[in-house]
């Protein structure tokens, strides 16, 4: 039979970052679960976790196409990724 | 099933108008369509119910829905898309909800002349995406992007982010057709000018018809403002260790004088301390950031390089320092659509409880912008400490006005408020609350309301105060063009406009 099976998709454990947040994904970040028990944290399987995470990503693109066609950074304008000038 | 809230003459008629698929009478059509964005008062719900809701797709239908009101005395709610922050599309006195949703044609595109002409019930994502093609774009552009709608757009007077550059809705409409509150039918411009954007002839009615809640009638179409699409964006988020700071450079970015400008945000430390709990764009932040001001520009890449490069020079020279471009450009993408936001607050022990958002939008001066912050937050330090269903989620300041960035913000206190805990006394002391921020807007010579409006209990009782002498003109053009009080009844007290 072809199922799903959460444990087969069961996310690592979580490490802390700060007071509140933790994180089991690089750059994924997640209430700390113990602040969360007047409503329960879901169990979400990792593949999930990508998912809605790559789509926030398509999201955030698909809205800066609505307003220009190119989105500058820092390396269009010349300058340095903190904003400052290169040395001559 | 359902059970009729109307006389069954009523129902016919409006069958006669819209056909039966145009008239809803079920519970769960008449019930959605009632409440607005948080805080709605869930626990008296009940009261605010439409007796039908109707779905016209013409101009002429409107006119005949409205003219049947004005016979049988029914009160008629215009609704678009129901994100209105202060209960403009929420029935106080029952009676017909008019949805324009079904009205959401776009009637003509004029590339020669620069306008997009529409119904009252397209979005602007939607309208957006058929104008991309054409290399045009209609720029308005609330937090509310991909859900809110033109008709309610005017019906607020909304404000746009990147209305710096563009201006905000009542800049971008050059003319429209009114359906009066006795059904009669109206164009409003410049002028009689359809695509014009400035005349001098008669009395200039234009600016009536925006912000009044649905009051003074139902726009049925409107001739928008085109723009080039830009070719280029630029966003630069700058952090900074204090708000003074932050605040001293926001002014200097304000007043850069750079035409791309489309606007300047400031986020000050509460709001930072919210996003540092529950945003991930922020969460890695050093502990000294305490502030954060982002700008963004728009325009042709030839002029939006150099200017950019200027206000790069400027944020760093305030004292901000650059947050990156993912940072930049990620969060301000996210800015256009903030039903994105967690909807979630925290207790005083950190705890987790579903909240939902309601937002305090003042027009304030630049320069009490640091007293006012400090004011605000007091007052809603005082309610979370006494009733422990709220949540202070920082605040923002926009800048507000037109192609003049420097001299007036929109400032937001947003709130955190645990719904399904409210009851009477609950409500009462949210109330209150409202009741106290709206006291320090008006000391500071400031407006309740930048972009919602000001129709929603906390705001309306001080709206006489706010308006002086002009609140009585409001009531006498209510009287004027709603004689028998038809169109969206008991909003912003022009009940009053009826006791002799
Ligand atoms: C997440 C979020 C972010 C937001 N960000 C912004 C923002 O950045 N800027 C801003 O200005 N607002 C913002 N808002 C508030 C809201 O989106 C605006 O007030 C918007 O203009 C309301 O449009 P709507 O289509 O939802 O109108 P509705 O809520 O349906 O109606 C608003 C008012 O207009 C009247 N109305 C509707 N259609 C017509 C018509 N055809 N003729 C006459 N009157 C009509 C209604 O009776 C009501 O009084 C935000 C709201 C949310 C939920």
């Amino acid at each position: 039979m072809f199922g799903f099976r959460l444990s087969a998709q069961k996310p690592p454990d979580p490490r802390r970052i700060t007071d509140d947040v933790v994180m089991r994904f690089d750059h994924i970040y997640e209430v700390d679960p113990d602040k969360m028990a007047i409503f329960g944290q879901q169990d979400i399987p990792a593949w999930d976790t990508h998912r809605i995470v790559d789509s926030r990503w398509d999201h955030l693109a698909w809205m800066h196409q609505h307003f220009a066609d190119t989105v500058l950074g820092m390396s269009d304008l010349g300058l340095n990724e903190d904003g400052s000038e290169p040395e001559q | 099933m359902t059970t009729m809230a109307i006389s069954d003459a009523l129902y016919d008629e409006l069958v006669g108008i819209l056909g039966e698929d145009g008239v809803l009478t079920g519970k769960p059509a008449r019930w959605n369509r009632t409440r607005t964005p948080a805080p709605f008062p869930v626990h008296r719900w009940k009261e605010y119910v439409p007796d039908v809701v109707v779905l016209p797709r013409t101009t002429e239908q409107v006119a005949e829905i409205v003219r049947l009101a004005n016979r049988t005395g029914t009160p008629v709610v215009p609704r678009a898309a129901g994100t209105g922050l202060t209960d403009g599309a929420t029935p106080l006195r029952g009676g017909i909800l008019l949805d324009v949703k079904r009205m959401n044609e776009i009637r003509e595109i004029d590339l020669v002349d620069r306008t997009v002409t529409v119904q009252p019930g397209i979005n602007m994502l939607k309208l957006n995406e058929v104008l991309q093609p054409h290399g045009v774009m209609f720029p308005d552009n609330p937090a509310s992007y991909p859900c809110s709608m033109v008709g309610g757009r005017i019906g607020t007077s909304g404000w746009s982010l990147i209305g710096a550059r563009y201006g905000h809705t009542r800049d971008l409409v050059c003319s429209m057709e009114v359906v009066l509150p006795t059904g009669d039918v109206i164009r409003v411009g410049e002028g009689g000018g359809r695509k014009l954007r400035k005349a001098s002839t008669g009395y200039t009615i234009k600016p009536l018809f925006f912000g009044h809640e649905g009051t003074l009638g139902v726009v049925t179409e409107a001739t928008l403002e085109l723009v080039p699409r830009p070719q280029a964006e630029f966003a630069a988020f700058f952090g900074y260790r204090d708000y003074d700071t932050a605040w001293r450079s926001t002014g200097a970015l304000a007043k850069s004088g750079f035409a791309t400008l489309a606007g300047v945000v400031l986020f000050d430390e509460w709001k930072l301390a919210y996003l540092r709990r529950d945003d991930e764009a922020y969460i890695e932040q050093p502990d000294w950031l305490k502030s954060v001001v982002a700008v963004a520009m728009y325009g042709n890449k030839a002029e939006v390089v150099p200017a950019a490069r200027e206000i790069m020079r400027i944020g760093r020279e305030s004292g901000g320092s650059y947050l990156g471009d993912e940072i930049s450009q990620g969060d301000w993408a996210a800015r256009h659509d903030r039903y994105a936001i967690p909807l979630h607050g925290r207790l005083r022990t950190g705890e987790v409880a579903p909240m939902s958002w309601h937002c305090e939008d003042a027009a304030l001066n630049y320069s009490v912008l640091p007293r006012v912050r400090e004011e605000w937050h007091a007052i809603a330090d005082h309610y979370i400490r006494r009733y422990g269903i709220f949540d202070d989620w920082g605040m923002f300041a926009y800048t507000n006005g037109a192609y003049k960035p420097w001299g007036d913000y929109l400032v937001e206190i947003d709130i955190g408020i645990w719904e399904q805990k409210l009851d009477d006394e609950m409500w009462e002391a949210w109330l209150n609350c409202k009741r106290e921020i709206t006291e320090v807007t008006l000391r500071y010579g400031g407006s309740i309301s930048a972009c919602h409006g000001a129709s929603r209990a906390g705001d309306v009782e001080y709206v006489p105060q706010e308006l002086g002498g002009a609140f009585d003109v409001m009531k006498k053009i209510k009287r004027a063009l709603d004689p028998n009080n038809v169109m969206n009844p008991g909003k912003y007290l022009l009940d009053q406009a009826y006791e002799d």
